[in-house]
C-alpha cells in the first residue's frame, strides 16, 4: 500500500541527508504534490487523490507475444506489432525535462524507474492500447517515443477499462519529433464509472521544420487531466485539436504550455468542449513566446457548449509574449444550444433528441471531422454516441 | 381541415392575436394579407407550436384534436408545414443529412420503409432539377451562406419532399427573382391534390397570379377581419388596409 503524501515526505528526509542530490528529485519536491496553490493545478484540486491509499504493483519486464497494436495491461507492455522496437530501458536523468512545469512529470518519472521505449521506424502507423484492469491501484509508466528524421509516424492512443475503479493511472509521453519529420497523435478515450483517476503527463519537443499533429477526443464522467509541455524550434508546427465531452460531476480538461522557441514556429490550439449533467471542464493553455522566436504565428481558441443547469467551463487561453514581430490570436466563447436552430430542426419533424444530436455532432465536427484516419474517425464517432445517448434518452414516437 | 377558434396568443408581454377565428379547408388556397406587424407570422407559428408563440386562449383543432399542446415535431409528423419567412442558418449540418433526416422521420412515422443514401439522392435530384437548384445545394451546411432565394428554395424543396398536409408559406415569394418565383410557384401548385390545404402569406399580387387562391383572408388588430374571393386583392393593392374595419 502507498500514499502519495507518504512517498513525498520519504523523499524529502532522504533528501535532506543525500551526499549526491538527485536534480529530479530536487525539482519535484520544489514543486511538491499539487495542491489548491500550485500554479499548474490552480482549477483542477485533487487533493484527496494523494491522501488516499493505493495498491502497487510490481513491474517485471516480460517477452513480448505479437499483435496488432502495442498493449499495455496494468503498465506492462504485453505485446507488439513486427516492425515497431518496444523495449525497456532506464531512466536517464539526461533526458527528463527539468523546466516541465508539472510536479507530476517528475514524479511519474521518479515512480517509473524504466521507460517503455517505443521506436518508430520510417512511416508508419502504430495503435497503443492502454488497458487497465485493476480497481484502487497506482499504476505508472513512462513512455518514449522516438521516431526517425524525415519521417511521418502516426500513434492512435486507445483505452480499456475493466474495474478499475479508485485507481490512479498516472502516465506519460517522452517525445522528441525529429527534425523534417511528422507525427500525428490521436488520442480516444472513454473513461466512466469503471475508470481509474487518470493524469497523463506529457512532455514534447518539436524539432527544426518537424510538424506534430494533436488530436485528443476525451469523453466520459471520470476525472482526468493531460497536461502537455510542448517547445517549438525554429520553423517548428503544432496544430492541438482537443474535444471534451463530459457528463456527470466530474472535473476534467486539458493543462497545456506551448513554448515557441525558434523563429518562425506556428501554434494552432482548437478546444470544443460539450458539458452536460453538472460537469465542470479545464482549458488552462499558456502560449508563450520566447525572445529567440521571431515571427511566430499562434492562434488560441476555446468554445464550450454548456447543456447542463450546472455546468461550468474554466477556459483560459492565455499568451505570454516576450516579442513584437509576430502574429497572434485567441479568444473563447461560451454559450447553449441555439433555440432558433433546434425548433428549425424539430419543425421539420425531427425529435429533440434526434435535433440536439445534430447540431452536437456540427459543434463536434470541426474536430472529428478533421481526422484523415477514417477507422479512427468511426471509433471515435461511437464513443460520440455513447456520450450522448448516456445523456440523451433515444425517444421512439408513436 | 384545420379549424382555429378565438385564438390569443402573446409574444412576450405583446397580445398579438386577439380572437382569432380561421377555418382552412381541404383542397383551398387560402391567402392571408394584412398590414406589416398585424401577426401573419405569429399566427403561423402558433400553428406550427414555435417557442416564442404562447397561446393563451383558443383552439386549434386538426385531425380531430386540438394541437394547441403538441410539441412542434410531432405537429410536423402529423402533415403540418411552414416555409419560415427567414429561414435560419444551421452551419456544420449537412443539408442533404439534414432533408434525409427529416424525411425518413416522416416515413418512420407512417409506418414506411426509410431511404438509404442512393434512394434518396434519386429522390433528390429531380426535385433539385425543378427548382431549378444547383446539387451542390445538398452538400453545403443548411441554410448557411445561401442567398436569400436559395433559401426559399431550400424551403419549397423541404415542402416537396415531405408531402405535408398543411402548407404554411410565409412570404415565400420575398426575394425571389421572376424566374423563381415561377418554379416556386409550379412547386406550390404541383402539390394541390384536392386534399392539401395552403396558408399563403403575402403583400403582393405576383405570386397569387400564378397560384388559383380560393380565399383571401385580411389580418388586422390581432383577427381576421375581412374574407372575401380573388377580387379583394385588387382592391387591397389600390386602397391598402385603413378601410378595412371589424365587420
Ligand atoms: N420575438 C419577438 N419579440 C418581440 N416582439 C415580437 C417578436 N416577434 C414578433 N414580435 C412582434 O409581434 C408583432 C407581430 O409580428 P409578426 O411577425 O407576426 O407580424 P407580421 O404580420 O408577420 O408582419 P410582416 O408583414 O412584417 O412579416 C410585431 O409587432 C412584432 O414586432
Ligand atoms: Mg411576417
Amino acid at each position: 500500500m502507498m500514499k502519495l503524501t507518504d512517498l513525498q515526505n520519504k523523499l524529502q528526509n532522504e533528501f535532506q541527508i543525500a551526499e549526491s542530490k538527485s536534480e529530479l528529485v530536487e525539482k519535484f519536491l520544489d514543486l511538491g504534490l499539487p495542491n489548491k496553490k500550485s500554479e499548474a493545478y490552480r482549477y483542477a484540486n485533487m487533493d484527496k487523490l494523494f491522501d488516499q491509499e493505493f495498491e502497487t504493483l510490481e513491474y517485471n519486464a516480460k517477452e513480448l507475444a505479437y499483435s496488432d497494436k502495442i498493449l499495455i495491461v496494468n503498465g506492462e507492455v504485453i505485446s507488439m506489432p513486427k516492425g515497431i522496437r518496444v523495449y525497456y530501458a532506464n531512466t536517464d536523468e539526461q533526458n527528463i525535462n527539468l523546466e516541465h512545469y508539472d510536479p507530476l512529470y517528475f514524479l511519474g518519472h521518479l515512480l517509473s524507474k524504466k521507460s517503455i521505449i517505443i521506436e518508430i521506424d520510417g512511416d508508419s502507423e502504430v495503435d497503443i492500447l492502454h488497458r487497465i484492469t485493476k480497481a484502487s491501484t497506482l499504476i505508472h509508466y513512462r513512455i518514449v517515443i522516438k521516431t526517425q528524421v524525415n519521417k511521418h509516424a502516426s500513434i492512435y492512443e486507445h483505452f480499456e477499462f475493466d474495474n478499475a475503479h479508485e485507481s490512479l493511472l498516472l502516465y506519460g509521453y517522452d517525445v522528441d519529433v525529429q527534425k523534417d519529420s511528422t507525427l500525428t497523435f490521436v488520442k480516444n478515450q472513454h473513461s466512466d464509472e469503471d475508470a481509474p483517476t487518470i493524469i497523463a503527463s506529457h512532455d514534447i519537443k518539436v524539432e527544426k521544420q518537424a510538424s506534430l499533429t494533436l488530436q485528443s477526443f476525451d469523453f466520459g464522467n471520470a476525472p482526468a487531466l493531460q497536461l502537455f509541455n510542448i517547445v517549438l524550434e525554429e520553423h517548428a508546427h503544432v496544430d492541438m485539436g482537443q474535444l471534451l465531452y463530459l457528463w456527470g460531476n466530474v472535473k476534467r480538461g486539458t493543462i497545456s504550455k506551448i513554448i515557441h522557441r525558434g523563429e518562425s514556429s506556428h501554434s494552432v490550439q482548437e478546444a470544443k468542449n460539450i458539458l452536460e449533467g453538472s460537469a465542470r471542464g479545464i482549458f488552462d493553455a499558456i502560449i508563450k513566446v520566447e525572445h529567440s522566436a521571431k515571427y511566430t504565428k499562434t492562434q488560441q481558441n476555446s468554445k464550450t457548449i454548456l447543456l447542463g443547469e450546472a455546468t461550468y467551463m474554466v477556459a483560459k487561453p492565455q499568451l505570454e509574449i516576450y516579442i513584437d514581430e509576430l502574429e497572434a490570436s485567441h479568444g473563447s466563447t461560451i454559450g447553449q444550444l441555439d433555440i432558433e436552430q433546434l425548433f428549425y430542426l424539430r419543425s421539420r419533424g425531427i425529435t429533440e433528441v434526434e435535433a440536439r444530436k445534430l447540431l452536437i455532432v456540427a459543434f463536434a465536427n470541426k474536430l472529428i471531422g478533421t481526422i484523415r484516419d477514417k477507422r479512427q474517425e468511426e471509433l471515435i464517432n461511437q464513443n460520440f454516441e455513447k456520450a450522448f445517448y448516456a445523456q440523451n434518452q433515444k425517444t421512439n414516437l408513436l | 381541415m384545420l379549424t382555429i377558434k378565438n385564438l390569443h396568443a402573446n409574444i412576450g408581454d405583446n397580445k398579438i392575436l386577439q380572437g382569432l377565428d380561421l377555418t382552412l379547408e381541404a383542397g383551398k388556397v387560402h391567402v392571408i394579407m394584412g398590414p406589416n406587424g398585424a401577426g401573419k407570422s405569429t399566427l403561423s407559428k402558433a400553428i406550427v407550436g414555435h417557442y416564442d408563440v404562447e397561446v393563451t386562449e383558443g383552439s386549434i383543432d386538426y385531425k380531430g384534436k386540438d394541437i394547441v399542446k403538441l410539441p412542434a415535431e410531432e405537429r410536423a409528423l402529423e402533415g403540418i408545414f411552414m416555409s419560415f419567412q427567414n429561414p435560419t442558418e444551421i452551419p456544420g449540418v449537412n443539408n442533404a443529412y439534414f432533408l434525409r433526416t427529416a424525411l425518413n422521420a416522416k416515413l418512420k412515422h407512417e409506418g414506411k420503409e426509410e431511404l438509404n443514401a442512393a434512394e434518396f439522392l434519386r429522390v433528390m435530384r429531380e426535385k433539385l432539377s425543378s427548382l431549378e437548384m444547383k446539387t451542390d445545394m445538398l452538400s453545403r451546411s443548411l441554410n448557411e451562406g445561401f442567398s436569400g432565394g436559395e433559401k426559399k428554395r431550400n424551403e419549397i424543396l423541404q415542402m416537396l419532399i415531405l408531402k405535408p398536409d398543411v402548407i404554411i408559406l410565409d412570404e415565400i415569394d420575398s426575394g425571389l427573382d421572376i424566374d423563381a418565383l415561377k418554379a416556386v410557384a409550379e412547386g406550390i401548385n404541383s402539390m394541390q391534390d384536392g386534399k392539401r390545404t395552403f396558408l399563403v402569406i403575402t403583400h403582393y399580387r405576383r405570386l397569387l397570379d400564378y397560384l388559383t387562391p380560393d380565399y383571401i383572408h385580411v389580418l388586422k388588430n390581432g383577427k381576421i377581419l375581412k374574407t372575401a374571393g380573388v377580387e379583394l386583392v385588387d382592391k387591397l393593392e389600390e386602397e391598402g388596409y385603413d378601410w378595412i374595419k371589424a365587420e
